[in-house]
């Protein structure tokens, strides 16, 4: 397990290297720059603008003195923002993490109550009517159901504020906070829920279909098991393992925020300003934002390798 | 496009929601938001009002095609609750809060109420006092002094004198400065002195008592006026920490300003709100509403305005949004011009277009009018010389309208020597006409694309378009000098000259004519109103027959604003910030 875990672990610095170089030629390619956007600039201006910012100097000097800084600690500070690229992941990442987690517990927790009830129910009417809702659920895009629930929900019938975090000019604190935070991420995790349940009911359904006709589930019912027993404890548990590999990928979409549900919802997260950044080609930012998604990446997979072994004492790794 | 010119870019995206390509230093993608303030910005000159004694833009209040609230009964209660705030969206404020050294323009309308610049401008762009009660230009156009108005103090209660304002100056001029503001192109005595660490101060600056300070040009120039009344930055909060050739420690101070505006700021929560309030150490009236807040709001304001959530925003004056804003009932509509132009720049390095008779034909030949008033809905009129049509500079007088005419176009064509050939397409010394085109991607660029396509096709000219989703990437394609016409528009203007820049430094490739660069050079020279004003109508007429670029269109907006509010205007260069002092909120039951 150690020999596995020091090569493993050897691989993944490898891995960010040759990422994070990429990353920077991809970025450093991408035509325009941080100064070709402003529109008030002389040309000559910019010259010396591109001066000052290191714009000018070729891709590989650029790219070792971010690695240097880098490994230092020394993220830099954003070119638009002129604060450090830490702290500005510490003011939008948590907002992002905030609705990824309880969407995506809410997703999970969803998908597998219904995806084992629909299994084991297989062509019931249940069964029939819940893929349908899922399959109607997946298919209309995220920006139409977002915009149509501010519509009914919040202009309508005011019961939910149409978007933000929190109320514009609100000072509650303590429990009224956490209350008007909770009223203000119910339509964006609603509409995250909704979208993330489709594929993943799909895939425990037919998990579990697969395994309840295993020999192991029939000798359990023979050894005259309660029913629930069978279905939670020996066909759910089973059913789950091939799951892992899911949750391995969902570290990296915890923190990376959501571009377009963000947006409709005027949620202050990360999503938004990583687009933003783009459109600005700020360096420095997009730079930091991205290698973080990688390091995530990378811990993930290791993650649910790991956890692979403990779930299923016939990995060996 | 690019081109410095003074105070802000963001107010032509900002306001039109449509001509995606403004797009300010900030451009990214919030072009077609709706959302803004309407503000003045700036990294540059910005400014800021305040102006209990100025009101600049006070007249747009009655101005024709208001719209009064219908019924103030439908006024959402959200609004109603609110007693002592105002509230209104802004895209994006990053919270750089410091004057010149920030670089976007919802952090300039930000700071626009935080400081007051020395001198102002009216509805007109003609200067008027700030910080500054009075200030002279020498005979020659070299030398301006400005007189401080007493008793002036920051924010947090410290006196400014002529000592914050040389400081100012002088670190704009420091080597190691990374903003856009205009001060260090002036070319003040001394500067490259000290840029280059030669000298120890700027020559050209000279406090004569703490209330005066003069500064002295190289040469003359009219517009520096208003490039060094800009804000001023307190030395003893901003300066303790400067050393020659090193302006990285202000990254610290960012977003903590002190300042000399109507408001302080109060607390900034990234992504979401940023609260001001009253400044009790604010050389004018106290503002009438205690508290303003920026909330951060990407893309439509509609349905925060439908809430209530926010007390104004700006839209494009096209006849539905107006509609619908007629059928809330509850908010006040006025309209509204943006001090910017829009134009086609034209690549000049490309033979075929150096021809003035082909940069006509393209001109005549294209349909203005249906792409950008009737397809726009009324939210634009046609443009055709380098000015807004709200400058005091602005005038229709010997100015040829190039209203379409395919005849005229394909008779100037004729006589350039574009013969039709095989297809249609014209052609001479064997080479085909082509126009490839660049435009950002929105509707305007759709509609235009489908009109052009088709009067060009008409006029024999093969018309190739190519749209970007990326700011940023057009912008290098066209440094890159592989285009032909490319849709661009002018950040804020606000002296006449700004509007002419970019035939001066370079932006537009391969124009050069003398007699433009001499009048250019003497609509600087005089700071007498009436001298520029006949300068610049001869510049115009030049430049509206030569079509450097091909002008097109100025946007109109209108503001909307729930009708609790009384004394609302807004000005062409500061947006809001000029009149919010005086805002009030009226009871409504």
């Amino acid at each position: 397990m150690s020999t596995y875990l020091i090569r493993r672990l050897s691989y993944m610095i490898l891995i960010l290297l040759a990422a994070s170089f990429l990353i920077f030629s991809l970025y450093a390619l991408t035509p325009g720059d941080f100064i070709s956007g402003n529109i008030k600039l002389t040309p000559e201006r910019k010259a010396e603008l591109r001066e000052i910012y290191g714009l000018s100097k070729p891709l590989m000097e650029r790219y070792l003195t971010w690695m240097g800084n880098a490994l230092h600690g020394d993220f830099g500070y954003s070119l638009a923002q002129q604060k450090p690229v830490l702290t500005i992941f510490n003011e939008y990442i948590w907002n992002s993490f905030l609705l990824a987690v309880v969407s995506t517990f809410l997703t999970w927790f969803i998908a597998v109550v219904i995806g084992v009830i629909a299994a084991y129910k297989q062509y019931s009417w249940f069964d029939t009517i819940v893929m349908l809702v899922i399959f109607g659920a997946m298919s209309i895009p995220s920006f139409f159901i977002g915009l149509f629930l501010i519509k009914i929900f919040a202009v309508d019938f005011h019961w939910l504020p149409p978007g933000g975090m929190t109320t514009t000019g609100s000072n509650a604190t303590g429990w009224a906070y956490a209350l008007e935070v909770i009223r203000h991420m119910t339509l964006p995790v609603a509409v995250m829920t909704l979208l993330g349940l489709g594929s993943l009911t799909r895939y425990f359904r037919s998990n579990m279909i697969d395994v309840l006709k295993q020999d192991y589930i029939r000798t359990a019912r023979a050894k005259g098991l309660t029913e629930r027993k069978v279905l939670f404890t020996h066909a759910l548990r089973n059913a789950l393992l091939p799951a892992i590999t899911l949750v391995g990928f969902e570290l990296p979409a915890l923190f990376g925020g959501s571009l377009i549900i963000e947006s409709i919802f005027n949620w202050p997260g990360i999503g938004q300003l990583y687009m933003k950044s783009f459109g600005l080609r700020d360096y420095p930012l997009l730079m930091g934002f991205t290698m973080f998604l990688a390091v995530l990446t990378v811990i993930g997979t290791l993650l649910s390798d790991i956890l692979y072994r403990v779930a299923d004492p016939r990995v060996k790794l | 496009m690019k081109k410095r010119t003074t105070v802000s870019a963001s107010i032509s995206i900002l306001l039109a929601g449509t001509l995606l390509l403004s797009a300010c230093s900030d451009n990214s993608g919030n072009g077609n938001s709706a959302a803004n303030s309407g503000g003045a910005t700036g990294s540059t000159n910005t400014a800021v009002n305040a102006g209990a004694d100025n009101a600049g833009g006070a007249s747009t209040d009655g101005a024709a095609g208001a719209i009064q609230a219908a019924d103030l009964s439908k006024l959402p209660a959200a609004a109603k609750q609110r007693t002592d705030t105002i509230i209104v969206g802004l895209t994006d404020p990053s919270g750089a809060f410091t004057p010149y050294f920030q670089q976007s323009g919802y952090d300039g309308n930000v700071s626009s109420l935080l400081y007051t610049p020395l001198v102002l401008v009216n509805d007109k762009a003609e200067p008027i006092p700030g910080l500054a009660e009075k200030w002279e230009a020498s005979e020659d156009g070299r030398t301006y002094t400005f007189h401080l108005r007493q008793g002036l103090k920051f924010s947090d209660g410290s006196p400014l004198t002529a000592e914050d304002v040389a400081f100012t100056w002088t670190i704009l001029n420091d080597k190691s400065y990374d903003g856009d503001s205009q001060v260090n192109t002036l070319g003040i005595k001394g500067s490259d002195a000290y840029k280059e660490g030669k000298a120890a101060s700027i020559e050209g600056i000279k406090i004569a008592d703490p209330q005066t300070i003069s500064v002295t040009l190289e040469k003359a120039n009219a517009a520096a006026l208003t490039t060094l009344g800009g804000d001023v930055l307190s030395k003893a909060y901003y300066g303790k920490d400067y050393k020659q050739g090193d302006t990285g420690y202000m990254k610290s101070l960012s977003t903590t300003p002190v300042g000399t505006g109507p408001y302080k700021l109060v607390k900034f929560t990234p992504g979401q709100e940023v609260r001001f309030a009253a400044n009790e150490n604010y050389y004018g009236d106290k503002p009438k509403t205690p508290n303003f807040i920026y909330k951060t709001s990407e893309g439509d304001t509609w349905q925060y305005l439908e809430t209530g959530e926010v007390d104004y925003a700006s839209f494009s004056a096209t006849q539905e949004n107006i509609d619908k804003l007629k059928s809330l009932g509850f908010v006040n509509i006025v309209p509204y011009t943006p001090s910017t132009y829009g134009y086609l720049q034209v690549n000049l390095e490309h033979e075929a277009l150096k021809d003035k008779k082909v940069r006509q034909a393209l001109t005549y030949g294209l349909d203005r009018q249906s792409i950008y008033v009737d397809a726009a809905q009324g939210a634009g009129s046609i443009a055709n010389i380098p000015s807004s049509p709200i400058s005091w500079a602005y005038t229709e007088e010997g100015i040829n309208p190039y209203k379409y005419d395919l005849d005229k176009a394909k008779s100037l064509l004729d006589e350039a020597g574009w013969k039709e050939g095989a297809g249609g397409i014209r052609e001479k010394d064997g080479k085909k006409l082509t126009i490839h085109y660049l435009g950002s991607k929105s509707k305007n660029t759709d509609i235009f694309i489908a009109v052009a396509k088709e009067n060009y096709q008409a006029l024999g000219v093969e018309f190739q378009p190519e749209i970007f989703a990326d700011f940023n990437s057009l912008v290098s394609k066209v440094e890159g000098g592989d285009y032909d016409l490319v849709s661009f528009s002018t950040p804020m203007l606000t002296d006449p000259s700004d509007g002419l820049m970019q035939f001066v430094d370079g932006e537009v490739k391969g124009y050069s004519n003398p007699k433009f660069i001499e009048l250019y050079k003497k609509g600087l020279e005089t700071t007498d109103i009436e001298q520029r004003k006949a300068i610049y109508k001869e510049i115009y007429q030049l430049l509206n027959d030569e079509l450097p670029v091909i002008f097109t269109s100025y946007k109109k907006s209108v503001y909307a604003y729930n009708a609790r509010i009384e004394n609302l205007a807004v000005s062409p260069f500061y947006g809001l910030a000029a009149s919010l002092p005086q805002w009030s909120l009226k009871d409504v039951q």
